[in-house]
C-alpha cells in the first residue's frame, strides 16, 4: 500500500486570526509521523482541512497526486481530538455503522469489529453502551472506529491524551504496526517523549505555518552539540555561566544540559565543571525531541 | 367528495413522483434497473444513516412508551363517545288507572331514541303509587292519564333522564287529552299527532354544521407527532454535535446526505407510528361500532396521513438547522419554543374552528401557509369545505416551500454543525463564510 499525502499552501483565516498560513508538508506511507506544535498552532484546523471539515481560503490537499474528495476520504481514518461516538449507542453497532459508512460490507464490518474488540479485551462488551466504558476503553473504541476499515491514511488528534502508560504503549504499538503494513500515520501529541519513541518523522508548526520537519534522527543529530554535566551539590549550574561559547539549555534536578558553540573544547568545560565541585556525569548527548521543539519555536 | 377523493390520490402520486425524480437526478442513474438502484440506495451512506436512525428510534423507550400513550389516547377518544351513546338507562313508570296502547307505544319509542328503556308497572291505586315513588322503586307514575306523580318537583334546569322523560310524557298526555276534548275524529287526531316539522333548506352547499370527528382526531395526532418527531430531530442533531461524533461522520459523509438520512429515518419512524395508530383506530372503531369509518372518514384519514408526511417534511428541516446551532440542552429549549409557535398557532386556530359551524376566513388563509397547512387543511377537509384543486394547491405550495427550505436548512447545517462554543446565531451567517 503506497501513499503520499501532500498538503499544499493551506491558508485559513477566522476573522482576525490566521489559523493556517500557507502551510505545506508531505507525509509518506509506512511512516509514523508526529504532528507537533503549541496550543493554537493550527494542528486541529489542518487535520480538519484534510477531511474537508473546514473551509479553506487557499491551498489543497492531495492523496497520491489526486485532490482529496469524498471517495478518497472514505479510505481515510480519523480520530478527532474531542472523541466522537454516540454515548447511548451499543459499541458493536456503532463500530459496524462507522465501518459501513467507510464502504465495508456488513459481514466484514462485524468480523473486524469483533476482532478489534477482542484485541482490546472488550469482546464481551459489544452490546454495552459507549458511555458505560472507562475513558481509556472509550479511547480504544474510538481508535477502532478509525482503523476498522484498514485505512490508507489515518489521522489522529491527540490519541495518547489521558491514557495511562500501559494504554500509551498499547496504542503506540498499534500505530507503529499500522505504519509497518503500509498505512500512512499522522498524529498530534504534546507528549514529546512518546512521540520521539514512536515516530520516524515529525512536522512542527506554529502560527499556522511550517517551522521544522524531518526525520527524528536527523533533527536530533542536527544543531549545536549537547553536553550533559552533573556536578555534586550543584543545583544552579553557576559554574557554567561564564564559560565562553557555552549556553545553559536546561537544569533539571542537578543535571545540566549545555549547548556548545563550534570550536568549544570539551576539556575546557570539564575544567570549569571541576572548579564547581566533583563531576559525577559528563557525557555528549544528541538533541531530545523536546529540545528540537523548543528551539524550533524560538 | 368524489373530487376530493381524486385530489388525495393525485397528491400522493405527485409526492411519490417528485421524490423519485429527485432521487434519480441526484444519483444520475435513472437507466439502472429498479431493484439494483433500490439496493444501492439502501446500502448508500443515506441509507445507512437512515437505517441507524430508524433502528435507534424503534429501540428507544421513548418510542415504545410514546406509541402506547398515543394508542391509549386514541382508544379513549373512540371508545368514550360510543360508550356514552350506548349507555342504556332504565326508567320504570307506574300506571294507575290504565294508559292507552298508543300512548305506551309513543312513550317507549320516544325513550328508545334517547337510549332509554321504559318499563310500565300497573299499580292498584294512588296510595300504592305514592309509596313506590317515595321508595324509588318507580321513577314516576301516570295517574288516570291526567297527572304525573313525582318524588320532588323538577327544577327548570334539571336535564336528568327522568325529568326529560316526565316532561315529554306530560306534554304528550296534555296534547292527547286536548285532542280528545276537542272531539276530533280519528283521522283528524292522527293528522295532528303525526304532524312533522317543515324542512330546513341550506342556501350554501357543501359546508356542514361541524367538523368531522376523524379530522379532529387527525389534527390532534398531527400536532402530537410533529411536536414529538421534530423535537427528536432537533435533539438528535444537537447530540451529534455535542458528542463530536459529527466530525467522524462528516469525515466520510457529505452534510446534505447525513441530514437527509437522519430526517428520513426519523420520518419513517413517525410514519410507522402514525400507521400503527391509524390502523389501531380503524380496527377499534370497527369493533366498537364507532362512526369513524362512516361517510367520508376514509378520505379524512388519508388526508391526515398526507399532511402528517408533508408537515414533517417541512418542519424537520427547520428543526435540523436549529439543532445544528445548539450544543447544550438549555440552548435546545430556547430554540424549540419559537419554532413551536407556528405549530401551536395552527393547532389552536384549527381546534377553535372545529367547534364553529363552518371554516373561518383565518382558517381558509392558514390552509395555504405551509407552517399551518397541516392543521388548517385537515380541518377544512373535516368541514367538507375544500375543493380538489384547493387541496392540490396547498400540497403544491407546501412541497415547493419544503424544497426551498431544505436548501436553506442544509446550508445553515453545513456551516453551523462544526462550530463549537457559544450558540451559533442566524445573523452570523451573513458575515461568515
Amino acid at each position: 500500500m503506497a501513499g503520499l499525502l501532500e498538503v499544499q499552501g493551506l491558508s485559513r483565516r477566522f476573522g482576525a486570526l490566521k489559523a493556517l498560513d500557507d502551510l505545506s508538508f508531505e507525509v509518506r506511507a509506512g511512516e509514523v509521523v508526529g504532528f507537533l506544535g503549541p496550543n493554537g498552532a493550527g494542528k486541529t484546523t489542518t487535520m480538519r482541512a484534510i477531511f474537508g471539515l473546514t473551509d479553506l481560503d487557499a491551498g489543497r490537499v492531495r492523496w497520491n497526486g489526486v485532490d482529496v474528495g469524498a471517495a478518497q476520504r472514505r479510505r481515510f481514518g480519523y480520530m478527532p481530538e474531542e472523541r466522537g461516538l454516540y454515548p447511548g449507542m451499543r459499541i458493536g453497532d456503532q463500530l459496524v455503522y462507522i465501518g459501513r459508512l467507510h464502504g465495508m460490507s456488513l459481514a466484514d464490518a462485524q468480523r473486524d469489529s469483533d476482532s478489534w474488540l477482542e484485541r482490546f479485551g472488550l469482546a464481551g462488551r459489544a452490546n454495552d453502551k459507549v458511555e458505560s466504558l472507562s475513558h481509556g476503553n472509550q479511547q480504544r473504541v474510538q481508535l477502532t472506529a478509525a482503523l476498522l476499515h484498514s485505512p490508507e491514511l489515518v489521522i489522529l488528534d491527540e490519541p495518547l491524551a489521558g491514557l495511562d502508560p500501559t494504554g500509551i504503549d498499547e496504542i503506540g504499538a498499534i500505530l507503529v504496526e499500522q505504519a509497518r503494513t503500509g498505512c500512512c500515520v499522522l498524529f498530534s501529541s504534546h507528549q514529546l517523549d512518546q512521540v520521539e519513541d514512536l515516530c520516524e518523522s515529525v512536522i512542527i508548526i506554529d502560527h499556522g505555518h511550517l517551522v521544522d520537519t524531518g526525520r527524528v534522527d536527523d533533527l536530533a543529530n542536527s544543531g549545536a552539540r549537547r553536553l550533559v554535566v552533573r556536578v555534586e551539590g550543584d543545583r544552579s549550574a553557576a559554574w557554567a555561566r561564564d564559560v565562553p561559547g557555552v549556553t545553559v539549555s536546561e537544569v533539571t534536578g542537578g543535571e545540566v544540559r549545555l549547548l556548545l558553540d563550534d570550536g568549544v573544547d570539551t576539556d575546557d568545560v570539564l575544567e570549569a565543571a571541576r572548579r564547581g565541585g566533583r563531576v559525577t556525569e559528563f557525557v555528549m548527548r544528541r538533541r531530545r525531541l523536546s529540545e528540537v521543539f523548543r528551539e524550533a519555536l524560538k | 367528495m368524489k373530487f376530493f377523493r381524486y385530489a388525495v390520490i393525485v397528491a400522493v402520486i405527485v409526492v411519490v413522483g417528485v421524490l423519485r425524480r429527485w432521487r434519480r437526478r441526484r444519483d444520475g442513474r435513472s437507466s439502472q434497473p429498479r431493484g439494483r438502484l433500490a439496493r444501492e440506495y439502501v446500502s448508500s451512506d443515506v441509507g445507512l444513516v437512515m437505517g441507524r436512525e430508524l433502528r435507534e428510534r424503534l429501540r428507544s423507550r421513548f418510542y415504545l412508551v410514546g406509541t402506547v400513550v398515543i394508542l391509549i389516547v386514541v382508544g379513549a377518544a373512540i371508545i368514550i363517545p360510543v360508550v356514552h351513546h350506548s349507555k342504556n338507562t332504565d326508567e320504570t313508570i307506574g300506571v294507575v288507572g290504565g294508559l292507552s296502547p298508543a300512548t305506551r307505544t309513543w312513550v317507549m319509542t320516544t325513550a328508545r331514541a334517547g337510549a332509554v328503556s321504559v318499563h310500565f308497572v300497573t299499580l292498584p291505586g294512588l296510595a300504592d303509587a305514592t309509596s313506590k315513588v317515595k321508595s324509588g322503586s318507580i321513577n314516576f307514575a301516570v295517574v288516570d292519564g291526567r297527572e304525573l306523580l313525582v318524588e320532588t318537583q323538577f327544577s327548570a334546569n334539571d336535564v336528568s333522564t327522568t325529568a326529560s322523560l316526565a316532561h315529554a310524557v306530560a306534554i304528550h298526555l296534555g296534547e292527547s287529552n286536548a285532542l280528545v276534548a276537542a272531539h276530533l275524529n280519528a283521522q283528524q287526531s292522527a293528522a295532528l299527532s303525526h304532524a312533522g316539522p317543515v324542512p330546513i333548506v341550506a342556501v350554501r352547499h357543501g359546508a356542514t354544521k361541524g367538523v368531522n370527528a376523524t379530522s379532529l382526531i387527525g389534527v390532534i395526532l398531527i400536532f402530537m407527532m410533529l411536536s414529538q418527531y421534530n423535537t427528536w430531530t432537533l435533539i438528535g442533531v444537537m447530540e451529534e454535535k455535542s458528542s463530536r461524533v459529527i466530525e467522524v461522520l462528516l469525515s466520510t459523509v457529505r452534510p446534505v446526505r447525513l441530514l437527509a438520512g437522519k430526517v428520513l429515518g426519523i420520518g419513517i419512524a413517525a410514519l410507522l407510528q402514525a400507521s400503527i395508530v391509524v390502523a389501531f383506530a380503524l380496527v377499534l372503531s370497527k369493533i366498537v361500532g364507532s362512526n369513524l369509518l362512516h361517510g367520508t372518514a376514509t378520505l379524512e384519514v388519508l388526508s391526515t396521513l398526507v399532511w402528517l408526511v408533508l408537515g414533517y417534511g417541512f418542519y424537520c428541516w427547520v428543526y435540523a438547522a436549529a439543532g445544528s446551532m445548539a450544543e447544550r440542552q438549555d440552548q435546545v429549549q430556547s430554540l424549540a419554543l419559537p419554532l413551536s409557535l407556528p405549530l401551536i398557532v395552527g393547532y389552536i386556530v384549527s381546534l377553535t374552528a372545529a367547534s364553529a359551524t363552518g371554516p373561518s376566513l383565518l382558517l381558509k388563509i392558514l390552509a395555504y401557509i405551509p407552517l399551518t397547512a397541516p392543521f388548517a387543511m385537515t380541518t377544512m377537509v373535516g368541514f367538507g369545505a375544500v375543493a380538489w384543486w384547493q387541496f392540490a394547491l396547498s400540497v403544491a405550495i407546501s412541497l415547493a416551500s419544503t424544497v426551498a427550505l431544505a436548501r436553506l436548512a442544509t446550508s445553515i447545517y453545513r456551516r453551523a454543525i462544526l462550530r463549537t462554543g457559544s450558540r451559533v446565531r442566524l445573523r452570523e451567517f451573513r458575515r461568515t463564510r
